[in-house]
């Protein structure tokens, strides 16, 4: 395993449990503060731009698929349902030739 | 400690297979099993793990994908400051080990059955966050020792299933339609700052930081008609 590798595991437990270790000293005076919305409106906003991020410039066929992930993850709101889902609607449409 | 450790098992069931899919994509992008099992067990958080891994792995870039994971690991500030009355009475050092084992999943439970019952604390919080910890090391690092035996499935379209996992993510963070304009301008944004040719860890926190303007202006602009 190369050092970045470690430095992504080594600086992410770091980071993560720094996170939680802020909750337990300082939680209830972060949640009070008028800042306190960013803790809620950034996660979601990350992970919008991670699936924009990943259609950017893709072809039609991952962006088909990214539309049936989205009708699965609406109707089942499972992660595991949607990966499912999702690979397999790109599957189906790589070998339809679409 | 028992009580929560089979109260969790339900839960841990549903954890193990998104673990094992997991592991199975870390695998494929090229981390091995071992090292898999170690950022399981040193950082707990699914989300964040899948995210840093996808984003070392198209990126190449350690900061850009801690930033990311971190990122999305900050409701754990919310969920750990609602702990207080649980973690009363614990030592520092049980207190540190509670959250570090503390998941959506057994924090959730947690809360749930103290509603219930105020005899519900530490212990169970404890009891269901070691199985839980457990149960998610076990079966990212088996998904993974299966992902390292497995052919190159990219072929397959396995690379679309973390595109999958985030729009699945995005799914149960949606609360509504205030976030409808904030989530247009981050995806907008990224897209453009992509396609103009800036690398991908930097369009996502150009995004990110478009959405977060985005929603600071509709908080404004609430507070100012009220």
């Amino acid at each position: 395993m190369s050092a970045s590798f470690w430095a992504v595991i080594g600086l992410l437990a770091v980071a993560a449990f720094g996170v939680r270790v802020a909750g337990l000293l300082a939680g209830g005076r972060i949640r009070a503060s008028r800042h306190a919305w960013v803790l809620d409106d950034l996660p979601g906003l990350i992970v919008v731009s991670l699936v924009a991020s990943s259609l950017a410039g893709q072809p039609l066929v991952t962006w088909g698929a990214a539309a049936v992930a989205l009708a699965a993850a609406i109707a089942t709101n499972q992660v595991i349902a949607t990966m499912a889902v999702g690979v397999a609607a790109y599957a189906g449409i790589t070998w339809l030739g679409v | 400690m028992k009580q929560g450790a089979l109260a969790i098992l339900p839960l841990a069931f549903g954890a193990a297979v998104y673990g094992f899919a997991f592991g199975l994509l870390a695998a494929q992008v090229g981390f091995p099993w071992w090292g898999v099992g170690l950022m399981s067990a040193a950082i707990h958080a699914g989300s964040s793990q899948i995210v840093a891994v996808e984003q070392f792995a198209s990126t190449g870039t350690v900061f850009g994908a801690v930033l990311a994971g971190a990122a999305l690991n900050l409701r754990y500030v919310g969920i750990v400051a609602s702990l207080a009355e649980v973690l009363e009475g614990l030592s520092l050092r049980m207190r540190l080990l509670a959250i570090h084992v503390t998941g959506d999943e057994n924090w959730a439970l947690t809360m749930a059955e103290r509603a219930k019952s105020p005899d519900i604390g530490a212990a169970f919080l404890l009891g269901s966050g070691f199985v839980m910890i457990s149960v998610w090391t076990a079966s990212t690092t088996a998904g993974a020792i299966m992902g390292t035996v497995l052919p190159d499935l990219e072929r397959f379209g396995l690379g679309f299933a973390f595109t999958a996992a985030f729009i699945a993510m995005a799914r149960g963070l949606w609360r509504g339609r205030p976030q409808v304009l904030p989530w247009v301008m981050a995806a907008a944004a990224t897209i453009a700052a992509v396609s103009l040719g800036l690398p991908r860890a930097y369009g996502i926190v150009a995004g990110a930081a478009c959405g977060l303007i985005a929603s600071a202006l509709l908080r404004r602009i609430h507070v100012d008609m009220a």
